[in-house]
């Protein structure tokens, strides 16, 4: 522990290290910025030209390309409706099992935060038969059902876990005023969780639009999304750095145009609420 | 109280249609022989387990997952530690560095394997390519098996590091300021400080972040998946990539159960146990 009366070799080693850290976090994001401004012969090249004129081809063949620019699409309306089905459902169900103390709403919280810490392997094998019966591979709405199995839980829990600690005087107010549960919901409980739904939605897309493994089995072509597109790309043969490095720098965008919103709530999201 | 149902039941049937239905017919699938390519269906007990815990492959998978695993878990976990230690210190510029540290949380696995895969390339990488060719070392890092494990491991310590490091750094500002100044002020030494204060204080928190990180890693398919595959051969090929193979590649489908209901408790079991114990710390 570093504090002000250490002794001055102390510090400087704490801060090398910590310089050295941060120079390991940085390498690999400055790397595919700069390989993504490159041409695939000036990508070739090692040790790498440090002054070069960027190109922004890599980035022109994405956009108009077809493929590519409809896993953005797709990408983008899977975590959209992801959010908005993980809230609208969500809140209600956060909000009957914050209120509504018995054995059986523990039981089914207690199986909601399981589900969570479940391998997304273990029913990876079922989710793809009862896809292909129901006739949803390769669609949007299998991929943003089966994301929902990742997000529903997480907005649950999380929202659960806020609404228990409202204080309850308005609510027991607004009952004797003759207010049902949803006006409750609605006036009450909604204005007050602001912030945290927020959080719950960045979080929400983040988690559908980082997601991998499901969206990997369960399309091949016309509901692809961001990053299945990346690994189909990064396992052929003929390895195009520009263009892998401008999609995957393309893919940080979301995220870090969302990071205010989520730096705050992450740990309590990713760790379902244990670390506060 | 019956008025709540109706919030609570849109979720809920939603939830037991693509969680709790899935979860309960991956136990049946496993006890058939059921192949794609295949249209007859039999009972077959547990010949799927039988076959697939006698084969080879389950065995090397399930050594690799070991040692990823709990590699990762020692990597992850120290490093979370020892930057979370310093820099709830008395630090310049603690802010900045505390965001760049959590950025890579943010990063998509499969971005984070790609930017390695890429940094890593014998061919056209700045590390494996130009940076360690000039120390001597002409090894290709994901060409060997060995080596193929460490560059896993290292694209793993980079991206897993943060979510170590936020749970750790909560848990050093949860103890007292007043302790350290004591300590520091009677001229504790740093291994009694950690040894007799900060880890015995810190034991939730440790044993919340090594649950977590391992139910984590042994599910963890999309880092390996971009960078190796699960090769070269079968050298960094973990239980999920085996699965998706048995799943997926041969369309398998009693075999891949078999093995997810293996997953399923080899995580679900000693993770329950922990998580009931921390919800009730945590309310």
């Amino acid at each position: 522990m570093i504090t002000r009366r250490s002794p001055n070799w102390q510090k400087a080693l704490v801060y090398a290290f910590m310089g050295l850290y941060l120079m390991f976090v940085l390498l690999p994001i400055i790397w595919i910025i700069q390989g993504s401004l490159k041409t695939t012969a000036q990508a070739l090249q090692l040790p790498p030209d440090l002054i070069f004129i960027p190109s922004f081809d890599a980035y022109r063949r994405i956009l108009v390309g077809g493929q590519l620019d409809r896993a953005f699409l797709n990408s983008i309306r899977i975590a959209v409706v992801n959010v908005f089905l993980a809230l609208f459902l969500g809140i209600p169900a956060a909000y009957a099992l914050a209120r509504w103390r018995s054995f059986a709403s523990e039981q089914a919280s207690f199986w909601i935060l399981s589900v969570r810490m479940a391998p997304a392997f273990g029913i990876i094998v079922p989710m793809y038969m009862l896809m292909r019966w129901a006739g949803l591979i390769d669609t949007f709405w299998g991929v943003t059902l089966v994301h929902l199995t990742i997000n529903l839980p997480l907005a649950i829990w999380l929202l659960r876990g806020y609404f228990v600690e409202l204080p309850i005087a308005l609510e027991e107010s607004a009952q004797l005023d003759g207010a049902n549960l949803i006006q409750i919901l609605w006036h009450i409980i909604l204005p007050m969780s602001r912030p945290m739904i927020v959080a719950v939605a960045a979080l929400v897309f983040m988690l559908s639009w980082n997601e991998f493994l499901f969206a990997f089995v369960l399309t091949s072509e016309s509901a692809v999304t961001v990053p299945v597109v990346i690994t189909a790309i990064a396992g052929t043969m003929r390895f195009d750095w520009p263009l892998m490095s401008a999609l995957a720098s393309m893919s940080l965008i979301p995220a870090f145009l969302l990071v205010a919103y989520i730096q705050r709530h992450i740990v309590r999201g990713l760790t379902m609420g244990a670390v506060k | 109280m019956k008025r709540y149902f109706p919030l609570l039941s849109p979720a809920l049937l939603i939830l037991i249609v693509i969680v709790a239905f899935p979860t309960v017919y991956v136990f049946y699938v496993s006890t058939q022989q059921w192949l794609l390519s295949v249209p007859i269906r039999e009972f077959v007990g547990l010949g799927n387990y039988i076959d697939l815990l006698t084969g080879p492959d389950f065995r090397s998978a399930f050594r690799v997952t070991i040692i990823y695993v709990v590699a990762s878990t020692l990597l992850t976990g120290t490093a979370g530690f020892v930057l979370a230690f310093l820099m709830s210190g008395n630090l310049r510029g603690r802010n900045v560095m505390r965001t760049i540290v959590v950025l890579p949380l943010i990063v998509p696995p499969v971005v984070a394997g790609f930017a390695w895969k890429f940094l890593l390339s014998r061919e056209v990488g700045l590390i494996g390519g130009w940076f360690l060719p000039s120390l001597g070392l002409e090894a290709s890092m994901l060409a060997d098996p060995n080596l193929a494990m460490v560059s896993i491991l290292i694209a793993d310590l980079w991206s897993k590091t943060p979510l170590m490091f936020l749970i750790f750094l909560a848990g050093l500002q949860a103890i007292p300021e007043d302790l350290y100044e004591m300590a520091t002020m009677d001229g504790t030494r740093l291994g009694s400080l950690l040894r007799f204060i900060v880890i015995p204080l810190l034991r939730p928190t440790i044993a919340l972040a090594v649950v977590l990180r391992l139910i984590d890693a042994i599910n963890t398919f999309d880092l390996i998946y971009v960078m190796t595959s699960g090769g070269p051969g079968t050298a960094t090929q973990t239980l999920p990539l085996l699965g998706w193979k048995i799943g997926f590649n041969y369309f398998d489908f009693g075999q891949a159960s078999a093995l997810a209901v293996i997953m399923l408790i080899l995580v679900v079991v000693p993770s329950t146990i922990i998580i009931g114990r921390f919800t009730r710390l945590a309310d």
